[in-house]
């Protein structure tokens, strides 16, 4: 893989059409999914959950046909920071009521719940992650938008306006790609001229100052380029009635029920077993 | 019934701008009916954009009203029907895409006027068909390239039914086929009873249209036909504008030789009607100098895939072989995504070879122990839009940048002073300018010191003259030339032929990542098949020049450059033989 191929890094937040069962759920279906499961994920204290979590991440990940290795490489850049917490926790785990000492190390002991944790924990951040990603997987954005409107939609009820809120997560979304290819841009432009791109620097001092002229041109482009995007977007009448129709209309079926009644009753299995 | 769009004296001021300076647009007034054809020509910062943009009410005039079918812009009630009723298609095809799916994206004007779900997927269906991206709804708009997404940006307009769609510099980043596209979807337009609107830097395009509108300093200073302002030469040249070559061209070759001078204005009727050539003056037998001297890059079977082993994997360039010979100015062409940024990328040592061999004059890639760093000095790259990515506040340090991770400190003035000199640029006058209130042209010219700083060896450029006016481009033209003669070697690759034929002298043509020839400029340019295929445009004096020779004109096939052509008629005049 060449060092400038930015894009290849961040397969989060990549849509991945392969038409499967999954990603043919209705989005607010996928949603609620991928949320409660989400949630249990974060907050169940048992072991068994946690495995029963993973579990159904993995299944759902073999049943969306996303290459499975493509989504595991997206643990690989959060991977040395899950570590470094997951040994914190390991050797600060209070172990006062843990008898079952492995290794004594000075003042600090590793404990065989202390251990525990930071596996818990390292599996834990995987699981969100994986969850994370799967979403973007399987939802596009277009769908994720959709399915926020509609969710969001009784709020416009109370006086709240959630279309300009849904606007800003759509640009939001779309301007990634962009960002990642300027990245790029201004990287090899930078290469070609002499600096030393992708050769890591020592001392943190030096890593800022490296970036910095990456950041620079950056930002001038993105706010060159949000001043157009605001531009065409007025153009084509946005903002000129109080409300947007949309041309998805969604349709709840009794699959996307089943799918989210499963989902329920796994997240109940994953927080309380 | 109302004129579509009426300006009654409009006079438009840019907010915080001082009363003593000119106004954007200075009293304009001016009809258009439904259907007509119009383009909109002038320099650059002659207010031809202002003028567009109050056209549906995304400005509003300081003094006078602009009325659209009768409705006047600045009543925020009028808006809804305004904005449908007026589309516009932006010059950057990048910033107009604001959904993340292509059939979304055409959606959103509908959505926004509160068009039902139903009626709102059969306006986009339509429209997708329409500009023939059917075929791509449910693609990644950053995917596309520039030409696709111009149409898909026409798309999200038609979608909201106008009456009236204006292009502003939309075929400016195209390549030829892309910009050729984009006026066919005009004419279409034209031809269903659409109004449209365009402004445009080529007269060519602007040839096309029924009636032009000429803008200087604010100020509507032409009305009428394209070929009426055509012929005021002098109107032209205040108005910073030339005439299109076709027209130059052919009333040279007028001038030149009594038996063409009942040639017609129209270049195709032109072509024509060319007479047999009935004189004695006959060509001796010519030689197109072969490609010689040292190999200077050396490419054998380069094959590049992007982001390989991923959902996304994309391969760029296919087993592509070719060689530049050191002393002759190498040029690539190719429509857009041919591969030519990939190709030259590598030859800069930002890509390195997948598969296949590379060597850059000393530089084999092969060689475990190659020092990219070197490859770099060797080859300095200037990208495609280089002015973008400055970082740097000043013009001074802008250009000191390479030479400064390259070379250190030692002698650093010395070198920015002298690549400046290179350029054109004063040293003691720019160095301390800073980089944002340079012009177009100027900014061009720094970008171009920056990697002349690096005292390479060989030059490349990727498309040097994209987005120039046609001053800067022909400054340009000169300082390479210079350059080359020097004794640094160049390469560059554009999508314009003129570029081409200025300063190439051989010439490879790429198309969808393979390389289909390498050869002498005139004589691949002479190949109309060859450069059909590679979806490029001939040059419409190498058109002219083959249209000539077919009728018997002694015109050598060499010929690809304007002042080629009148000096073999004039050769056929004095009778002389040349070469």
């Amino acid at each position: 893989m060449s060092e400038f191929d930015f894009l290849s890094r961040i397969p989060l937040g990549q849509y991945i059409p392969t038409n499967s069962i999954i990603h043919r759920l209705d989005p607010r279906a996928k949603i609620i999914i991928f949320g409660v499961l989400l949630i249990a994920i974060t907050f169940t204290p048992s072991q068994l959950g946690l495995s029963i979590g993973i579990a159904a991440l993995l299944l759902a990940l073999l049943l969306s046909k996303v290459p499975i290795g493509f989504a595991l490489k997206g643990l690989l850049v959060p991977l040395p920071f899950l570590l470094i917490i997951a040994i914190i926790q390991v050797f600060f785990y209070s172990s006062a009521l843990d008898p079952n000492i492995l290794i004594k190390l000075g003042k600090l002991n590793i404990t065989s719940g202390g251990l525990l944790a930071g596996v818990m924990l390292l599996i834990r951040f995987a699981g969100l992650i994986l969850c994370l990603s799967l979403v973007s997987f399987v939802t596009s954005t277009s769908e994720l938008l959709h399915g926020l409107t509609k969710i969001l939609s009784p709020l416009n009820r109370v006086g709240i306006q959630t279309m300009d809120f849904v606007m800003i997560v759509q640009v939001t979304l779309r301007f990634l790609p962009f960002l990642a290819q300027s990245a790029e841009r201004i990287a090899k432009a930078q290469a070609s001229r002499g600096s030393d791109w992708g050769q890591k620097r020592k001392g943190l001092f030096n890593r800022i100052r490296q970036v910095i002229p990456m950041i620079i041109p950056l930002f001038i482009t993105s706010l060159r380029r949000s001043e157009n995007l605001a531009l065409a977007m007025d153009a084509r009448a946005y903002g000129v009635l109080k409300y947007r129709s949309s041309m998805t209309e969604l349709h709840f079926s009794f699959r996307d029920g089943l799918a989210v009644l499963i989902s329920v009753v796994v997240s109940l299995a994953v927080f309380f077993a | 019934m109302p004129p579509l769009i009426e300006f009654d004296h409009v006079t438009y001021r840019h907010p915080g701008s001082e009363h003593s300076s000119p106004p954007a647009l200075n009293d304009i007034s001016v009809k258009i009916h439904q259907g007509e054809w119009v383009a909109i020509v002038g320099a650059n910062g002659s207010g031809k954009t202002t003028f567009a943009r109050h056209c549906n009410a995304l400005l509003l005039p300081s003094h006078g009203q602009v009325l659209i079918a009768g409705q006047n812009t600045a009543l925020k009630s009028n808006l809804p029907k305004i904005r449908a009723g007026v589309g516009m298609v932006f010059q950057n095809p990048e910033d107009q895409i604001v959904a993340t799916l292509i059939e979304e994206d055409t959606a959103f004007g509908p959505e926004n006027l509160g068009v039902l779900p139903a009626e709102i997927r059969a306006r986009v269906d339509a429209a997708l068909e329409t500009v023939k991206m059917s075929g791509h709804k449910e693609q990644l708009p950053h995917l596309l390239s520039a030409g696709q997404k111009q149409r898909v940006a026409l798309a999200g307009v038609l979608a909201m039914q106008p009456e009236c769609v204006i292009f502003d510099e939309s075929t400016a980043m195209l390549d030829p086929r892309g910009r050729l596209d984009v006026l066919a979807e005009m004419q279409s337009l034209h031809n269903r009873g659409i109004t449209v609107l365009f402004i445009t830097h080529f007269m060519e395009e602007a040839a096309r249209a029924e009636r032009v509108l000429a803008l200087n300093a604010g100020n509507l200073v032409f009305d009428g036909a394209p070929q009426d302002l055509f012929a005021d030469l002098k109107l032209l040249t205040a108005c910073g504008l030339e005439q299109p070559s076709t027209v130059m061209l052919l009333r040279e070759i007028r001038q030149l030789n009594a038996q063409l001078n009942h040639l017609p204005v129209d270049f195709e009727q032109a072509l024509a009607q060319i007479p047999p050539y009935r004189g004695s003056h006959q060509l001796l037998s010519e030689r197109l100098s072969p490609m010689t001297g040292e190999i200077l890059i050396d490419v054998e079977n380069l094959s590049h895939t992007y982001l390989p082993d991923t959902p996304l994997s994309h391969q760029s360039l296919f087993d592509v072989t070719l060689q530049v010979h050191s002393g002759a100015a190498h040029g690539f062409c190719g429509a857009t995504g041919s591969g030519k940024s990939t190709l030259l990328q590598h030859l800069n040592g930002l890509y390195r070879p997948q598969s296949g061999k590379l060597r850059i004059g000393p530089y084999d890639f092969r060689d475990p122990r190659l020092d990219i760093k070197a490859v770099r000095r060797f080859a300095g790259l200037v990208f495609q839009n280089p002015e973008i990515y400055f970082f740097e506040q000043y013009v001074g340090d802008e250009i000191a940048y390479g030479p400064k991770n390259l070379y250190g400190k030692e002698n650093l003035a010395k070198r920015v002073r002298e690549a400046m000199q290179l350029v054109g640029l004063d040293f003691d006058k720019f160095k301390d300018r800073l980089t944002y209130t340079l012009s177009g042209g100027e900014k061009r010219k720094v970008a171009l010191a920056a990697t002349m700083a690096l005292q390479p060896r060989l030059l490349i450029l990727d498309e040097p003259t994209a987005g120039l006016d046609p001053a800067s481009r022909r400054n340009l033209h000169g300082i390479l030339k210079d350059y080359q003669e020097s004794g640094v070697e160049l390469v560059l690759s554009s999508h314009s032929m003129g570029d081409i034929t200025e300063l190439t002298e051989n010439l490879t043509i790429l198309s969808k990542g393979k390389a289909l020839r390498t050869g002498n400029t005139a004589d691949l340019f002479n190949d109309a098949r060859l450069i059909d295929e590679a979806s490029l445009g001939q040059p419409s004096i190498v058109k002219l020049a083959g249209a000539l020779r077919e009728k018997g004109w002694p015109i050598p096939q060499r010929v690809v450059r304007a002042e080629q052509l009148f000096q073999a008629l004039r050769a056929v005049n004095t009778g002389g033989p040349h070469e």
